[in-house]
């Protein structure tokens, strides 16, 4: 299996590229852990129960998670042992919000989905898809971490189980959101602020 | 599958075997048959003019039920389904990136091999159209263009089988980690031999399952992994101990979106009331807990077998030693005909490394055929190819197999990371290099079975590569034996004997071979040494019970008959000697029970009918006297 066969877009590339650029940049002008947060656009979601909740509100002070995930997405499911593994690491100081933007998934399809996984999370529906917006994701599964500032500091893969659909390694070798929470509690900068995520196109849904 | 079924060539017979076969009238019963399939060709010559806007309905229906549909629906192997609009919709992009790319529908033989059955894939024309209708806002469409939904076959895919059997006991699989391999033996159902035409496979959640395998074990060994009875075992690769080639040559094989094969009359398989089925799954994890618990259907045949296919198999394990980073290691395999053959099928099987599989064959009138071109392996859409039209390949062509084999860093399946030296073996995370092709010998020109003379060739192929290969070492005396060549059968099971010491079956078989040539003191310790090594075994105990009253030791012959018998209830051989060896020590009335109970499990047998009326004759003479 050669690199050849994974087709990288070359939009990826230039991703990475620019990523290192800003990261680079960002180090220059205001060094590791300082800057301005990003202005951000308020995100909220419906949770469960119909009432509308601002995640990042709610855990005002602390690290937050979005994993943005979809009930009929293969790979999204097959993440539910890791999200929850990473979600039980740092009690108390980081968030973990599990995130649905399938309009089309109702509260109850969501609980069942949250038993059949035994999820333990606390559920939004992304009904506007403001919280799409404000972590800037594009696939389920895919992570978006806060520092306690509301400021985004990662946004993208879990790890990298998957280097393609279907093509899944044997165990992930890269723990990008892993690094991206001790990063944000540590309030040091994040390696790659974004890697893309293998998955289901939010795009796709309506 | 198995690493190497042990082909004794005992009991095939010599009969000349009259083979005109089309396989073109009979492989129809695959997928296709059990779905009103649209034709995909006439999408294909629409397309060539076609400048429109496509449109679901119209364009986008079609493709999807014939191409995708097969699994994306409720209950099978797919994770979401593709039979409406809004199904389509939501998956729209993801649709054209997958096809695009040729990962959706899984299919790994290159466009320019040999047809073969159950092709699903998507002409380019096909993928242009499905990037057309999402880039132009993957419209709806006119619901009257809507084709009418397959009508798919519930339940059973071949109707009600007639006998049903359930694995004993469910295997409980991880929500996460990686890929699973497990074993489940069913027992036998039968309670005579039968023939079966088809094994429908059902193994429980079709989402986790990536493929499965049944293997006919007839000589019950794999249940002796399994650590309490039905348990069943784990392990990827399989070797089944049998003294016959198993499964009668034919591939018993289930992927998702594949209807059960239905041999075609003349070819079913034999099932014994012996016989174990082993179900060979590779499974994947969800992201929950699952269960499963397979059941395989079991449809009969009154036609029993005229057409025997056999299974090539060629390897070269040996080969196989890649050192860690090695990018482009190859291992080749060659293999010349020794008789005419249609080749009905392949199965190229490598593991985690392999990526570039292919077999070609060189034509004694100097032609070459690609036989299959696999240019991005990947294991977990691995597949039996049945050729749509079976292909002649004439005695003297030189099938070439020629796998490469990634192990650098940059393979994403590299089972080791960083990565290590890789060498052959069993475990997922060991390599293999193995090619098998099911063909049918044509006929018998020498007057000897061709599938003895193939086998006898890949014996001789296999020990020229590896004068130390057990199976074939084996194999080759059993097909001598199976000749009548006793001192050459006897000489290579001594081979056999030398390699592995303590195996059973070798050891059995070399004392059998002495026993048969009258050399019965040299015969016993061989088969005193494969009961030591497999206590249970039928065979040693009915050729040890041979040997000893051979040597007049009816009394210890009698043991090794009792234990036969124990072992084996329905065997009128072991019954019938059980017998003799009873008379022969004085216990003419436990002889005439032995006798008449092998009477009464075979009445034509010989042995016990004479017996018995010599019995009958010496009471009389008694009551005379």
């Amino acid at each position: 299996m050669g690199r050849g066969l994974y087709t990288i877009p070359i939009v990826l590339r230039i991703l990475l590229v620019f990523s290192i650029l800003t990261l680079a940049f960002l180090q220059h002008t205001r060094g590791v852990s300082g800057g301005q947060a990003r202005p951000a656009s308020q995100g909220s979601g419906v949770d469960l129960t119909g009432a509308t909740v601002d995640p990042l509100k709610a855990a005002a002070g602390k690290v937050v998670v979005l994993i943005f995930v979809r009930i009929d997405c293969p790979i999204s499911n097959r993440y539910s042992p890791t999200i929850q593994r990473l979600s039980a690491e740092h009690p108390g100081q980081v968030v973990f919000w599990l995130v649905y933007p399938d309009r089309s998934e109702s509260a109850e399809q969501i609980q069942k989905h949250q038993r059949d996984f035994g999820y333990t999370l606390p559920a939004l529906r992304d009904v506007q898809r403001s919280l799409v917006t404000e972590s800037r994701v594009q696939t389920t599964p895919e992570a978006a971490v806060f520092d306690a500032n509301r400021r985004l500091v990662y946004h993208g893969r879990i790890d990298n189980l998957f280097a393609d659909f279907g093509r899944a390694r044997p165990a992930a070798t890269t723990h990008e959101l892993g690094d991206a929470i001790q990063a944000a509690l540590d309030g040091k900068a994040v390696a790659a602020d974004s890697v893309p995520a293998v998955g289901c196109y939010i795009s796709d849904l309506k | 599958m198995k690493k190497r079924a042990q082909c004794a060539a005992i009991g095939i017979s010599a009969a000349v075997l009259a083979v005109v076969f089309e396989v073109g009238a009979t492989s129809g019963s695959s997928a296709s048959s059990n779905r009103k399939s649209v034709s995909s060709s006439t999408l294909r010559e629409n397309y060539s003019s076609d400048n429109s806007q496509p449109t679901y309905t119209r364009d986008i229906a079609p493709m999807l039920f014939h191409s995708c549909a097969p699994c994306h629906r409720p209950g099978e192997a797919a994770p979401f389904s593709l039979l409406t609009y809004a199904d389509a919709k939501s998956h729209a992009r993801l649709i054209v990136d997958v096809t695009q790319r040729h990962i959706m529908p899984p299919w790994l033989p290159s466009p320019d091999d040999p047809k073969f059955a159950d092709d699903l894939r998507l002409s380019s024309a096909e993928i242009k159209r499905l990037q057309d209708w999402v880039d132009q806002g993957a419209t709806e469409g006119n619901p009257a263009d809507l084709p009418p939904e397959p009508q798919w076959v519930k339940g059973w895919q071949l109707g009600k089988p007639d006998v049903i059997v359930k694995a004993t006991k469910p295997y409980a699989l991880a929500a996460g980690g990686t890929d699973t391999y497990w074993n489940f033996v069913f027992r036998s159902p039968v309670d005579r031999p039968r023939w079966l035409k088809a094994i429908e496979i059902r193994p429980g959640d079709k989402r986790l399952v990536h493929h499965a395998n049944v293997l006919v074990d007839r000589g019950q060994t794999a249940r002796l992994q399994e650590k309490t009875p039905g348990a069943g075992f784990g392990g990827m690769e399989l070797t089944i101990e049998s003294e016959l080639f198993d499964p009668d040559s034919h591939f018993l094989f289930w992927k998702p979106g594949s209807a059960p094969y239905v041999e075609p009359d003349g070819m079913a398989i034999r099932l014994d009331q012996s016989a174990d089925l082993v179900l060979n799954t590779h499974l994947q994890p969800s992201g929950k807990p699952e269960t499963l618990q397979p059941t395989l259907g079991l449809y009969f045949t009154d036609k029993p077998a005229t057409l025997h296919p056999i299974l090539l198999q060629m390897e070269n394990d040996r080969q196989l030693d890649i050192p860690a980073g090695a990018k482009d290691f190859v291992v080749t395999d060659d293999f010349t005909l020794p008789v005419d053959v249609t080749l009905l099928a392949i199965y190229p099987h490598a593991h985690y490394l392999g990526r570039d599989l292919e077999a070609t064959a060189a034509l004694p009138d100097g032609k070459s055929e690609t036989l299959i071109h696999i240019p991005r392996w990947d294991l977990n859409w691995q597949a039996v190819y049945r050729y749509t039209d079976a292909m002649s390949l004439p005695a003297g062509t030189r099938i070439t197999m020629r796998f490469t084999y990634d192990n650098s860093a940059g393979n994403v399946r590299n089972p080791n990371h960083p990565p290590q030296r890789v060498v052959a073996g069993n475990r997922a995370s060991d390599e293999m290099a193995h090619l098998w092709l099911q063909v049918l010998p044509k006929d018998a020109r020498s007057g000897i079975d061709p599938r003895a003379q193939i086998q006898e060739a890949m014996a001789r192929h296999h020990l020229d590569k590896n004068p130390d290969d057990f199976e074939a070492r084996y194999n080759l005396a059993a097909l001598l034996q199976a000749r009548g060549d006793v001192a050459g059968s006897t000489a290579q099971f001594a081979q056999a004997v030398r390699i592995r010491p303590t195996d059973a079956a070798a050891n059995n078989a070399l004392g059998a071979a002495l026993l048969a040539s009258g050399r019965t003191t040299q015969a016993i310790p061989y088969l005193a040494k494969a009961l030591k090594t497999r206590p249970d075994y039928f065979d040693a105990h009915y050729n040890l019970g041979n040997a000893l009253a051979t040597q007049g030791d009816f009394a210890r012959a009698l043991e090794q008959f009792r234990e036969a018998v124990r072992l084996h209830p329905q065997d009128a051989d072991a019954e019938a000697n059980l017998g003799s060896a009873l008379a022969e020590t004085g216990n003419l009335k436990g002889a005439r029970a032995h006798f008449e109970r092998a009477l009464k499990l075979n009445p034509n047998h010989q042995l016990a009918r004479e017996n018995l009326q010599q019995l009958d004759q010496s009471n009389s003479n008694d009551h005379s006297n």
